[in-house]
């Protein structure tokens, strides 16, 4: 039936059309398997260790579902602890993926050392992750991953990836989301973008202030310091922070307490 | 009428049929609560604004003043509570000028809920109202639409519920005046701790019979920032520059008053 | 009807487990040869998966991935000049500056660059487009062209990679694949080859490609100073200043200039060097980019 009072919908109130249809051109779809757990990671590298950093709060919308989710996980140790590993993973973004994704990771690494008697390169690994986060280039695993440990020189190695593989060696990265607000940091601090020597010349020959690998204790105090900061401005961010310092010794976990509110 | 203007609500309309994103106001996230006492009323407030998942204010303040014995707490839209409440605010102050009485909560009440119903929800404005007047004390909340409540303890914001639970579980009748406040501000850590999108402090405002208000602002402060751990003041002359171009005091003072602080000039001065 | 009770009196968790072929490849070490892509359970999953990762026509979608752009080759006596910037974008965020978008292709180059700056044999691939689109299906192809080395024991020419690679993208298309691949290389049957493989399954051999949200721009300048006979100093140069007028108008393309050569015996890498001290040097002792001032 017709009517000249019908109810129209607000796109449509408007007196006039584009040439496209206005009303939402994406379609919705009623398979939805993500949800976004939040939270943030880091890593940094040095010469001889690197380090991999995240919050271990989970969330959900407005809700917190755990203040003691970790997000950095041990990968191809010899028991449930993770004892013997000498690669650590993180991952942010949809936590039941990450968990699958490390979980299929360590069994890799695993398998790799018991048909090859010996453990499986960083350099391999992150090769291998990288093809198996493309395997599912069309159903995309819904995390960004950062893969850390020592290459065959013993420096630090840090590889990071976007949801379907892309990957890069780097020597820091921040990743989840409160990433836009840490990897600026990380440039000036880490990379020292835009530092110059001062006083080192005049006008356009003034020298940038060269990067140089860290020490230790300075870049542990650089991931705490993003933490607190990233804590204070981004509400999915808090409760805990969990470190892995990976170095010839072995791998080292560190929990400092964050702000939980 | 005076006051909103509408011209460009059709251009906006358009242009978001066609996927141009709105413009995000500040806030949604909060929790506030209301409690009546034996002897009047205690309202409290989170202090945390938000723009998205980002913290735009750690510690703005929730309580608005309507008269000196009416106060209101206002959760939604940032900017919507705050002038509803001042336009309230003066037409209670008006009222009661002409009148010649003591302004009522539920004349506040009404004046709101009339307001925000003839905007249809457009006014995100949540608010919690509170006072004490010659009838006695009044606690309501007032949500978008225009619809009230009237409680002997009430909770708004996305913190709500954690804020009832607190309420629902320790609540008890003919409490005083420092029990109510400790009740509040236990709500309000309930929300600023279980709710994102609260956080930071609690603020307590007290109404109570021929007593002045208090406003205890910052009553708790539950989450302070610790010292950080690295000096990141940076050696002078570590920027790059194109192009100087000095201008003296002097020609400062043609355009600007100048005013000289104290202390260390070499200090940055940075949030606190 | 039988078929319907048999539907409903499985036990309920037959499925819970992993099968046999399942397990083995869930823990295989080695990635399948075969090329196995999981996709979501859905009737239409192109649809799909467009609007979860395809942040031109959603801004608002959940998984951004990362893009590349403005990548540049041209043919000339000398052989082929490839020119790449090295950022990357996810929507508005750049998500690095220092990506190497020009990719070794084929097992003789997968060695780091030789200290002696000798040159290296083997194709050279480029990525715009799909950041791990490029990789993956480049690395695919450096696969098949160690397979053809060891069957046919030569090397692989370009035109047949360029092929393996757009029969590839071809049986893909439709699938939601973005990339803009060139090709270059240099064989003793074909010369110096250039060819231009995007994710539609286009294939074209040409002497001069531009490709990227930045081509136009690089486009402008190459077109502008391009010629066959350029030296080898005039032809690098020409490479570097066409992505550094691209790094400076587009906003998608930035970081660093990666400059590489592909000769007779090899490809030789001539350094990945910040766009910035660059673009000053051109300005103020070539006078170009005169539009920018410091004036206050």
């Amino acid at each position: 039936m017709m009517s000249f009072m019908g109810h129209q919908p607000q796109s449509q109130a408007v007196g006039y059309t584009f040439s496209q249809p206005t009303n939402a051109p994406n379609k919705e779809h009623s398979f939805y398997p993500y949800t976004d757990n939040g939270g943030s990671t880091l890593g940094i590298t040095g010469a001889d260790f690197a380090i991999l950093a995240g919050d271990t709060r989970s969330v959900a919308g407005y809700n917190i579902n755990s203040r003691y989710a970790p997000k950095v996980f041990k990968i191809g140790g010899d028991d449930d602890t993770g004892e013997g590993a000498h690669i650590i993973l993180s991952v942010v973004g949809f936590a039941a993926d990450g968990q699958a994704l490390k979980e299929r990771l360590d069994a890799v690494v695993k398998m790799y050392k018991y048909q090859h008697g010996k453990p499986m390169s960083v350099r391999a690994c992150a090769q291998r992750l990288s093809t198996i986060l493309y395997q599912k280039r069309f159903f995309p695993y819904y995390v960004h991953a950062i893969l850390a440990g020592l290459d065959e020189e013993g420096k630090g190695a840090l590889y990071s990836y976007d949801p379907v593989g892309s990957y890069e060696r780097e020597q820091c990265r921040a990743a989840g989301s409160a990433a836009s607000l840490i990897m600026p940091f990380l440039d000036n601090q880490v990379n020292f973008k835009n530092q110059y020597i001062p006083s080192s010349g005049d006008g356009h020959a003034l020298e940038p202030k060269k990067p140089e690998p860290l020490p230790r204790e300075t870049v542990e105090q650089l991931v705490r310091d993003a933490f607190t900061s990233a804590v204070e401005r981004h509400i999915e961010v808090g409760d805990g922070l969990q470190m892995m310092v990976i170095t010839q010794n072995g791998i080292e976990e560190i929990y400092t307490p964050l702000k939980k509110d | 009428m005076t006051g909103f203007d509408f011209s460009n609500y059709n251009r906006n309309a358009a242009l978001h049929a066609k996927g141009v994103p709105l413009p995000k106001a500040t806030s949604t996230g909060t929790t506030i609560v209301g409690c009546i006492f034996d002897n009047g009323v205690v309202i409290a407030a989170d202090t945390r604004a938000t723009s998205g998942p980002i913290v735009a204010d750690k510690n703005c303040e929730k309580l608005h003043y309507i008269s000196p014995k009416i106060w209101c707490a206002g959760a939604g839209t940032a900017a919507d509570t705050e002038f509803t409440t001042a336009l309230i605010s003066s037409n209670v102050e008006l009222h009661s000028l002409s009148t010649g009485r003591d302004p009522r909560v539920i004349t506040c009440m009404t004046m709101l809920k009339q307001h925000l119903f003839r905007y249809q929800g457009h006014i995100g404005a949540y608010l919690v109202v509170a006072g004490v007047d010659p009838t006695g004390t009044g606690l309501y909340t007032v949500h978008a639409h225009g619809s009230t409540d009237k409680l002997p303890y009430v909770t708004m914001g996305s913190g709500s519920l954690a804020a009832m639970s607190v309420f629902e579980s320790t609540w008890k009748a003919n409490l005083n005046r420092e029990e109510a406040v400790e009740l509040c501000a236990e709500a309000i850590k309930a929300g600023i701790f279980n709710d994102l999108g609260s956080g930071s402090n609690v603020d307590v405002c007290v109404i109570e019979k021929d007593k002045p208000t208090q406003l205890l602002r910052n009553y708790i402060k539950p989450n302070e920032r610790g010292e950080k751990e690295r000096n990141y003041r940076f050696p002078r002359g570590t920027t790059a520059y194109l192009n100087q171009k000095v201008i003296s005091k002097e020609d400062m003072r043609k355009y600007v008053t100048v005013e000289e602080v104290s202390g260390d000039p070499n200090l940055m001065e940075v949030d606190s | 009807m039988d078929k319907l009770v048999a539907q409903y009196s499985r036990p309920a968790h037959q499925n819970e487990m992993y099968s046999e072929q399942e397990q083995h490849d869930l823990t295989e070490s080695l990635p399948p040869l075969s090329l196995k892509f999981n996709l979501p359970p859905v009737d239409n999953s192109r649809s799909w998966l467009r609007a979860m990762t395809d942040d031109h026509s959603n801004p608002s979608c959940p998984i951004k991935l990362a893009h590349g752009t403005t990548t540049l080759a041209f043919r000339f006596q000398g052989g082929i000049i490839v020119a790449t910037d090295s950022r990357a974008t996810a929507g508005n965020w750049i998500a690095s500056q220092t990506v190497k978008k020009v990719i070794p292709v084929s097992r003789l180059s997968r060695g780091e660059d030789k200290a002696n700056n000798a040159p290296t044999p083997g194709l050279l691939g480029t990525m715009a487009g799909g950041a791990a689109d490029c990789q993956y299906w480049l690395r695919y192809l450096s696969q098949q062209c160690t397979l053809h080395e060891i069957r046919h024991k030569r090397r692989i020419t370009v035109a047949a990679a360029s092929k393996i690679l757009a029969n590839l993208t071809y049986a893909y298309k439709g699938y939601g694949l973005s990339m803009g691949t060139m090709l270059a290389g240099m064989t003793p049957q074909e010369g110096p080859a250039l060819y231009y493989i995007d994710s539609d399954g286009t294939r074209l051999p040409g002497n001069l490609f531009c490709v990227g949200s930045g081509q136009t721009f690089a486009y402008g300048v190459l077109d502008a100073n391009y010629r066959y006979d350029l030296t080898e100093e005039e032809a690098l140069e020409l490479g570097r200043r066409s992505i550094l007028a691209a790094m400076h108008r587009d906003a998608y393309s930035g970081g660093f200039i990666n400059l590489y050569h592909v000769k007779e015996e090899g490809w030789v890498h001539h350094g990945f060097d910040d766009m910035n001290p660059i673009f000053w040097k051109t300005k103020l002792e070539k006078g170009e980019f005169s539009n920018v001032t410091s004036e206050l």
